[in-house]
């Protein structure tokens, strides 16, 4: 008998066929599947058969009672990877909460049990209750119990939705906004601005429309703004005594900030490049949509915890990153994605007058842009490209333009951004590319562009867009904002920093603890995601703040 | 997670369907030239009937009604999880229960009527152990079919190995509803390939009341009441036919779920070229 290990991924009538074959040869079979019971009673593909002995499988009792196969039923691979010529894996088997060795298949269980679900098994022919048998023949008795519902596993900090949203409905409208406040302190400007995967994931739709989630957390933010509570952030008596140094006051720094004070650190100081807190939420989301006022209550708020933040310091210039390695006992970089990638097209570098949307819409919260004069073209498809052309008809350009190379649909902007915008009047060009910036005297003058047409799809598996030939045209502008993408800014880190980084210069970080492969220097946020939406940031310093702790209490 | 696959589960009957609240804006107008906030936020009546609007989803949360029922005492919250940590020389990945197939031509309806399923449903419902325990029934009204259409759902002319096990599948379930259901009658419609014909097609032929056609599926319809019988429409030699039924089922060509491509693209460079020859 060889000694070969062969992992089956699959219980189904391949794997059955599969795990006999290789038992039987020999090996030693472990056959993995995700569902409480194996499946392979299935009618034949390869050849015709009598109605009588359609379903009949004698291989599943052979597979069940043979010496050299395990079957690992109800199970999910959560890791796998090679070392040293064998395959590594670790694998969840899920409890089935019931010891079927006791059960006597009364179904009592079933007749009481109040959820009703479709049963994936039968392929949604019939419903199924919580407690169920997935096969009658062959199943397991088994409990599916989830941990939460699917709103809230979608939302990238987990919020009980459910639970806020019943408060909301029985009219307990504080106790609702304490509930959000548990795992999100910035519940006021999420509310407004957060693209809610909660609500693409929400069951309600199968009915009619999601559940307007994110706009009842707005709900009950506001309603404590006009009662004018000013609410307290806790923090618990016992306090620890190191000295945490976070970088960034964006809402991944904030939150992380927050979460170390709630668990009783006092030394926290936050460095902040701009004059402003907020991080994106103050230079990159427009006014229209969140208010700065609102948002500084809230980051007063995180601050009257005893957070300091200390403005218009820009690590490695004001004070380098090794000082504050020296000098704090962990650092949490949540630096962001504040730099605008370029177009690369001709002109771009000759005239006055392109500004890319990050500078811009910075620029713009900050009071520092001149007058708008004449027309402004922005280029891109993203939420950036829409908030910076609403900002500038805002602003007052004579005409406001958006080029985008492939059509609306597979525009990454949300579909509502978009909306807004050609409601406002802002011309929407799809289809289109910028060939060449044109100046006069230093100065831009307007934009040659050129009509694409959609191609075959690419590696994203959207269309590629490919050039119309002979299609160019001219459109006069006087200013024009790249919003093409947005990347890190690492040159606060000192040379030799020995931080790993990914190819799109973001940091690497331990999935769980936010941790980066230096000891005590976590990061999160748009500077380990890219450029991505601030709730999945409020995750990457909850997350970090959690590693912190568990770095600093084990030291 | 398993169960989750289609993310959906069952709405409450009395709950009727009722349009989402809508954001109160400032007009156009107002907007130009200044940078007030456009969303105006939602008045307090219409945040609690849009809260009120939410299911709930109700899932297992650990109610232990079943538990105190369970006179054998055989329910137990508390029996752990395991966690494995297991070393293979070799990995094999298969299709497994999930059962994931190729985008069906949306014309076809599935999705859309209730009585038009896919092959993989129609198996279970054929199944003795399956959830009718092998009665054909439509699941629109649990009534017996009369007609039944068993059609092509994913054609590529070059893909003879997917359409020769399609075929055998659709004769075979053919085959055992026909067994199972008096009166029936059952009508198999898809592109036929050579190793059938040659092979299988004079076998098939024979079995009474079944009809194949060489064809191809083009559209599912129905009156304005969904009740109304399904109305096929299909080509046969290039000539445009129709026919009615009162279920139609959908042959589907299998492909491994997201999880088992993310499993297998972890292990083997080359794996999106060898799915790609499958």
């Amino acid at each position: 008998m060889s000694d070969k290990t062969v992992l089956i991924v699959g219980g189904g009538l391949d794997g059955v066929h599969a795990a006999l074959e290789h038992a039987d040869a020999g090996a030693r079979v472990t056959l993995v599947e995700k569902f409480p019971t194996l499946g392979a009673e299935r009618i034949p593909r390869d050849r015709l058969i009598s109605p009588e002995q359609a379903f009949a499988n004698p291989d599943l009792e052979k597979v069940r009672n043979h010496n050299n196969i395990q079957i690992l039923t109800y199970s999910d691979i959560q890791k796998i990877n090679r070392v040293d010529g064998k395959i590594r894996t670790q694998i969840l088997q899920h409890s089935l909460l019931v010891d079927n060795s006791k059960c006597n298949g009364c179904k009592a269980c079933i007749r009481v049990c109040p959820v009703n679900m479709y049963n994936d098994f039968d392929e949604r022919l019939d419903f199924r209750t919580a407690i169920d048998f997935a096969n009658p023949a062959t199943g397991k008795y088994n409990i599916y119990r989830e941990d939460m519902p699917v709103c809230q596993a979608t939302c990238p900090v987990n919020l009980d939705i459910r639970g806020y949203v019943g408060l909301i409905a029985d009219g307990k409208y504080l106790e609702s906004l304490a509930k959000i406040r548990e795992r999100l302190p910035l519940p006021g400007c999420i509310g407004r601005i957060c693209p809610h995967p909660c609500e693409t994931a929400c069951n309600r739709q199968y009915l009619d429309e999601p559940i307007s989630i994110c706009f009842l957390k707005r709900f009950v933010s506001d309603v404590e703004l006009n009662q004018n509570i000013e609410p307290v952030y806790e923090t618990p008596e016992q306090k620890y005594p190191e000295k945490i140094a976070i970088i960034g006051a964006g809402p991944a720094g904030l939150t992380c900030a927050h979460d170390l004070a709630k668990m009783g650190y006092e030394h926290i100081k936050i460095f902040e490049a701009l004059p402003v807190p907020g991080g994106y939420l103050w230079v990159g989301i427009p006014e229209y949509r969140l208010p700065k006022k609102l948002l500084q209550r809230e980051v007063d708020l995180i601050c009257n915890m005893g957070i300091d933040i200390q403005y218009n310091t820009r690590i490695g210039k004001d004070i380098t990153f090794e000082d504050l390695q020296k000098e704090y006992d962990a650092v949490f970089i949540g630096a962001g994605c504040h730099t605008g990638l370029k177009l690369r097209i001709p002109g771009e570098a000759e005239y006055e007058g392109i500004i890319d949307c990050v500078t811009f819409l910075r620029e713009q919260a900050l009071g520092n842009l001149p007058e708008a004069k004449g027309k402004l073209i922005v280029i891109g498809g993203g939420s950036a490209a829409i908030d910076s052309a609403r900002v500038g008809w805002r602003m007052g350009f004579d005409e406001v333009y958006i080029l985008y190379r492939r059509t609306k649909k597979e525009m990454p902007a949300n579909p509502w951004e978009i909306d807004a915008a050609e409601h406002e009047g802002i011309i929407l060009q799809y289809l289109a590319a910028p060939l060449e910036i044109l100046g006069k005297n230093g100065k831009v003058t307007g934009m040659k562009c050129i009509k694409m047409e959609l191609g075959e799809p690419d590696a994203s598996g959207r269309r590629r867009p490919v050039p119309i030939e002979g299609s160019e045209y001219i459109i006069d502008a006087e200013t024009i904002v790249p919003a093409i993408s947005q990347g890190t800014d690492l040159s606060f880190l000192s040379k030799g920093h020995n931080l790993k980084l990914s190819r799109w210069n973001t940091f690497e970080i331990d999935d769980k603890t936010g941790a980066t492969n230096v000891p005590g220097i976590f990061a999160g946020g748009d500077v380990v995601t890219g450029p991505n939406i601030a709730i999945r940031a409020i995750a990457g310093g909850k997350r970090a703040a959690v590693g912190i702790h568990e770095y600093l209490r084990s030291k | 997670m398993i169960y989750e696959k289609e993310k959906r589960y069952i709405i409450p009957f009395d709950d009727v369907p009722s349009p989402r609240a809508k954001m109160p804006e400032i007009s156009v107008d107002e907007r130009k030239g200044n940078f007030t906030e456009v969303e105006t936020g939602f008045p307090e009546e219409m945040a609690v009937q849009e809260a009120r609007r939410c299911l709930s989803c109700r899932r297992c949360l650990g109610c232990a009604l079943c538990l105190a029922e369970c006179k054998p005492e055989a329910i137990d919250f508390n029996i752990p999880d395991q966690q494995l940590e297991l070393e293979f020389d070799e990995v094999i990945i298969t299709k497994g229960q999930e059962n994931a197939f190729y985008p069906l031509n949306p014309r076809l309806g599935y999705r859309k009527y209730p009585d038009v399923i896919t092959d993989l449903q129609f198996e279970r419902m054929l199944s003795p152990t399956g959830p009718l325990n092998g009665l054909v029934v439509s699941p629109l009204d649990g009534e017996i079919p009369g007609r039944i259409a068993i059609v092509q759902g994913y054609t590529r002319d070059d893909d003879e190995t997917h359409l020769l096990s399609s075929l055998i599948l659709g004769v075979n379930q053919s085959g055992i509803a026909l067994y199972k259901t008096t009166d029936l009658e059952v009508v198999l419609i898809s592109p036929l390939c050579k190793s059938f014909q040659e092979q299988f097609f004079s076998h098939a032929e024979k079995i009474p009341r079944l009809q194949i056609i060489e064809g191809l599926p083009e559209l599912v319809e129905k009156d304005s009441d969904i009740r109304e019988p399904l109305l096929l429409h299909y080509s046969e030699n290039g000539e445009q036919k129709q026919q009615t039924f009162d279920l139609i089922v959908i042959l589907t060509k299998s492909k491994f779920s997201p999880e088992q491509e993310s499993l297998g693209k972890s292990l083997l460079v080359q794996w999106d070229q060898i799915i790609s020859m499958v």
